[in-house]
């Protein structure tokens, strides 16, 4: 049996556990094929759930009814009106054919982990998720990676999961990141109007990521902020003084974790606070990730916000 | 104690590096990997003590010496005792109390206890002392004492009362702030009586107060509190029979043990119409449906009404009663009869209900003055300029707050249109541009946070870019722009006109210059470019206290013509009294400060029709969940500085309370036997090694 099969015959195992319902991410950092993992995730937690959730935001036609005052008229058909002079309207089950772009920060702080996976891995397990399920709903995928420019490019296509899935697993930690200029490509490359999933622990000022995702928001992008954060960096538990590196830049400091543990955490909180305040206010969709929660519990809990928000809109 | 000489506290500092220095070097021999030091370098960093401090003894006589003689340099003078201060600086304390008089202090006690503490506050007060008293909600207001007199506080005190508005911290501490910024005592506290709703509390609001202000929290809430509240109403419509019917749902709250079989009440202008029953489960909420009913021909005040309980103004939710609202637009079709090209543009206005569309379509060979009478919107679809007083009188409908929208065919040119409609077109149409031979063309640019289209800036409201424009009229204009074809020419401009507007499209809306019609986008579009124009601004059936209620709006007002700016309305309140609003006073708008039905008429028509506005305890303020007042205090006070306020006089008398003093002699003298105390302890110490080794 190769190490993947054993992976996922022990993760089938935990899920007849009582009380254990999602999977641990150790076990999924066993498994090499990303592939595997996205439809082992995906299938897995679908077939939990009574009905597909859907994540898009173009339509799937389901059936004409008559109109009713008080319909939403968007939804009314002029072709059929022009053949019978009578008002239906359409009706949708899910959604479909929108594009879906992967932007995936590949900066060297996101090489960091300390619970089983580094962010990276973890990020790169969502995405993967996210994309076969997309896929899966018939919508075109694409990936970019960033830096501090664009590292990867995959544009989006309904037959390039697999493309996407490659480019994800070649991506590797490196240099320094920041998200303006590539955001600022990507808006320009991305005519069509599509679902943005950006992955990336945001280490820099809130407005300055507010200010980075304008290009895209003004383009009408939808936007999804996964913001990675490994629980080190929440609660810094870190016990022993030392010098303290800096992942991206090299940058060194002397630290004494028990005498800064209090302000370090308050300023993360605040920082995540004033990222998630500020998104919230250009209405991109936000969600702090802790890496130590399972990969679908957050993909659970994410569509199922997603689809409660669809039912808003 | 104060320092006359305080910079010299800096000679600390080099106590502190030959630890600094030695405990760097202890810790360079790890390295832990971090993803960003970001927030590490925000942090001021203290160093830990690992290396263990020999000769504790000497250490400290060494460090007493040092720091007697900083002290000594920094001529310390012992502090007055406060009422002494006081004394000298001729005043006492500036005390501002905030009284929060929110919906929430009506539970249990909690007014009671409020104003007890208040009237405490008061009698506190010092003969030097001044007070200032801030009753607070969604707004803050001020009462000082006059002449000395604190009757006039006490008499605030006693007749104050909570009313129905939310509670906000921000203004009223902004209110405290300035009072005491302005105040010359050298003593400043504010005292905030309230019950902590954190739905009151937003940190994002700058009300620091100024530095060396005590604040003090008086908490009068309750631990246990029990509420059932209607907090929320939904209208659903439909029609039956031809009749319009609405579907009344409310959401019930519930803060307490469970409650089985609540009775729920919808009445209408009074009267209970339905009555329902649901059960409640312990801190949870529930929904009651009532039976859909027809509504009535003109507006109508209704509620729903649980049991009351314990504070009884939220167990009822008021709403209005009336049918959907509709704006009257006059037609004009310039294209010749029996054509079936209009039938667009017609058939896109008689759908829909929020609001409806009145359409009243005449040929513009056929149009007549007596056509514009009553209309909120006129659509010229490829009908020419009317000529004469016909066109004097479509001028003045603009110019006194009517919409005007222009469907540029081949019926629409600058000769069909002379002097742009006497200047109502933002821009005179041009020549026809064909684009056939390239597939059309489609919106370039699109200001998706215009009013008017800002409908098509989320994701899922439909593409503009889909149509395809094989034929339009090229227009040039660099202002008043909504949207662009790709070749860079207008294709929708607006231009405002006294207190209405004209919006232009520079295409048919026939289907045969483009196939916008056709595309699904057609009827959103339509909608609104017609409701912009119209000025129409979409109505409520529910108001909150605080909220600003724009007169010239919605319901039946919206078809008002009275509703410019400039006319005068009395507005009756629940409780009985009349309020002015309006006219030269300011913008039509009314705030309303009560719960319950506002009654709304044009000033000086007391038969009119009134306009109802139902008015609810705001939902922020249903939610009470509490906050802990010492997070308050930490978030409004300012880091102590020296008070600016003391001045010359005052560092005089430091300087001569130092002379008298003369601490730093002792200082020294001290200091000088620690360093003899010093030289023996060394010596021994020495000797004792060089023997050991």
């Amino acid at each position: 049996m190769s190490d993947a099969a054993r992976a996922i015959a022990e993760a089938k195992s935990q899920e007849g556990v009582p009380g254990r319902r999602f999977l641990d991410p150790k076990v999924l950092a066993r498994i090499d094929d990303l592939e595997l993992v996205a439809r082992f995730v995906v299938e897995g937690f679908i077939s939990g759930l009574h009905r597909s959730p859907h994540l898009g935001f173009s339509t799937d036609f389901a059936e004409h009814r008559q109109y009713m005052p008080g319909d939403d008229i968007r939804h009314m058909d002029w072709r059929l009106y022009a053949r019978t002079d009578r008002f239906f309207i359409k009706e949708y089950e899910a959604d479909t054919n929108a594009n879906f772009v992967v932007i995936l920060d590949v900066s060297g702080s996101m090489g960091y982990g300390t619970s089983g996976l580094t962010k990276l891995e973890y990020a790169k397990y969502l995405a993967a998720c996210l994309a076969y399920f997309s896929h899966r709903q018939r919508d075109r995928v694409g990936f970019v990676s960033v830096d501090t420019d664009i590292v990867d490019y995959v544009p989006p296509s309904a037959k390039h999961l697999n493309h996407v899935l490659h480019a994800l697993d070649r991506a590797q930690p490196r240099g320094r990141g920041s998200l303006a200029i590539p955001l600022l490509k990507v808006s320009e490359s991305q005519h069509r109007r599509s679902i943005l999933l950006i992955l990336s622990d945001l280490y820099e000022p809130a407005e300055k990521i507010r200010d980075a995702l304008g290009p895209l928001r003004d383009a009408g992008h939808d936007l999804v902020v996964m913001h990675l954060l490994d629980p080190a960096e929440l609660n810094f538990t870190f016990d022993a003084a030392g010098t303290f590196e800096d992942l991206e830049s090299g940058e060194r400091i002397p630290v004494v974790p028990g005498r800064l543990r209090t302000r370090y955490t308050e300023l993360i909180r605040d920082h995540v606070a004033a990222v998630e305040r500020l998104l919230g206010e250009g209405r991109v969709d936000y969600l702090m990730v802790d890496t130590s929660k399972p990969v679908d519990e957050v993909l659970f809990q994410y569509l199922l916000r997603r689809e409660r928000m669809q039912a808003v809109r | 104690m104060s320092f006359l000489a305080p910079l010299f506290a800096v000679g600390l500092a080099a106590l502190a590096i030959p630890i600094l220095v030695h405990l760097v070097h202890k810790e360079r021999k790890e390295t832990t990997l971090f993803p960003s030091l970001m927030f590490l370098l925000r942090t001021p960093y203290q160093h830990s003590r690992r290396q263990r401090i020999r000769d504790w003894l000497l250490f400290l006589t060494r460090a007493m010496v040092f720091l007697l003689v900083v002290a000594a340099f920094a001529r310390p003078v012992f502090d007055r005792p406060p009422d002494a201060a006081a004394a000298a600086t001729g005043g006492g304390r500036e005390v501002v109390i905030l009284l929060d008089r929110s919906f929430s202090m009506r539970i249990g006690d909690r007014w009671s206890r409020a104003q007890a503490a208040a009237r405490q506050a008061l009698d506190a007060l010092g003969p030097a002392d001044r007070a200032t008293l801030v009753l607070f909600a969604e707004q803050a207001r001020a009462i000082r004492e006059e002449g000395g007199s604190r009757a006039v506080l006490r008499a605030a005190v006693d007749t104050a009362k909570p009313g129905d508005a939310a509670t906000r911290y921000a203004p009223a501490l902004i209110l405290a702030r300035r009072t005491v910024a302005a105040s010359e005592l050298p003593r400043r506290e504010v005292i905030v009586v309230s019950d902590f709703q954190r739905s009151g509390w937003d940190v994002g609001e700058d009300a620091r107060l100024p530095s060396g202000t005590t604040i003090t929290p008086v908490d009068v809430a309750s631990p246990d509190v029990q509420d059932r509240a209607v907090r929320a109403v939904e209208l659903r419509r439909s029609m039956a029979d031809g009749r319009e019917r609405i579907t009344v749902t409310a959401r019930v709250s519930n803060v307490g043990p469970a409650a089985r079989g609540i009775e729920a009440r919808l009445e209408v202008a009074g009267r209970t119409v339905a009555t329902n029953r649901l059960d409640l489960g312990a801190d949870a909420g529930g929904v009651v449906t009532f039976e859909s009913l027809a509504i009535p021909e003109s507006p109508q005040q209704a509620a729903i009404r649980i049991a009351p309980d314990n504070v009884p103004s939220d167990d009822v939710l008021h709403f209005v009663l009336e049918r959907a609202p509709s704006i009257p637009v006059l037609v004009v079709e310039g294209v010749a009869p029996g054509t079936d090209r209009d039938v667009y543009l017609e058939r896109a206005l008689e759908i829909g209900d929020r609001p409806s569309f009145d359409i009243t379509i005449r040929r513009s060979s056929q149009l007549s003055a007596g056509d514009l009478s009553g209309k909120r919107l006129v659509i010229m679809n490829n009908a020419p300029w009317p000529t004469g007083d016909l066109g004097r009188r479509l001028e003045a409908f603009v110019r006194s707050g009517g919409g005007l929208l222009v469907v540029a065919g081949e019926n629409v040119s600058a000769s069909t249109w002379p002097g742009r409609g006497n200047g109502l077109l933002p821009v005179a149409p041009g020549d026809v541009r064909d684009r056939l031979s390239d597939k059309g063309a489609v919106l370039g640019f699109i200001d998706r946070s215009h009013p008017a289209l800002s409908l098509f800036g989320n994701a899922q409201s439909g593409d503009l870019s889909a149509a395809r424009f094989y034929r339009y009229r090229t227009v040039q204009s660099d202002s008043g722009v909504l949207a662009r074809f790709d070749d860079g020419s207008v294709a929708v401009a607006e231009q405002r006109t006294g207190t209405g507007r004209t919006l232009l499209i520079a295409s048919s809306f026939d289907g045969l210059w483009n196939d916008l019609p056709r595309q699904p986008v057609f009827l959103p579009f339509v909608h609104q470019l017609a409701q912009y124009a119209s000025g129409y601004r979409a109505g409520r059936s529910v108001y909150e206290v605080g909220d600003a209620v724009d007169l010239r709006g919605t319901g039946p007002a919206a078809t008002d013509s009275t509703g410019a700016r400039g006319v005068a309305y009395v507005a009756v309140s629940p409780l009985g009294s009349r309020l002015r609003i309006g006219g030269t006073q300011g913008e039509p708008a009314l705030i309303p400060i009560e719960a319950g039905i506002y009654e709304v008429r044009p000033a000086g028509s007391p038969g009119a029709r009134p306009r109802l506005v139902a008015v609810n305890i705001p939902g922020r303020e249903l939610d009470l969940a509490r906050f802990d007042p010492t997070r308050l205090t930490h978030s409004v006070s300012a880091p102590v500085e020296s008070t600016a306020g003391a001045g010359a006089p005052a560092e005089a008398d430091l300087t001569e309370r130092e002379r008298k003093q003369s601490i730093w002699w002792y200082l020294l003298l001290i200091a000088a036997t620690l360093l003899v105390v010093e030289s023996v302890l060394a010596y021994r110490l020495s000797r004792g090694r060089v023997t050991a080794t």
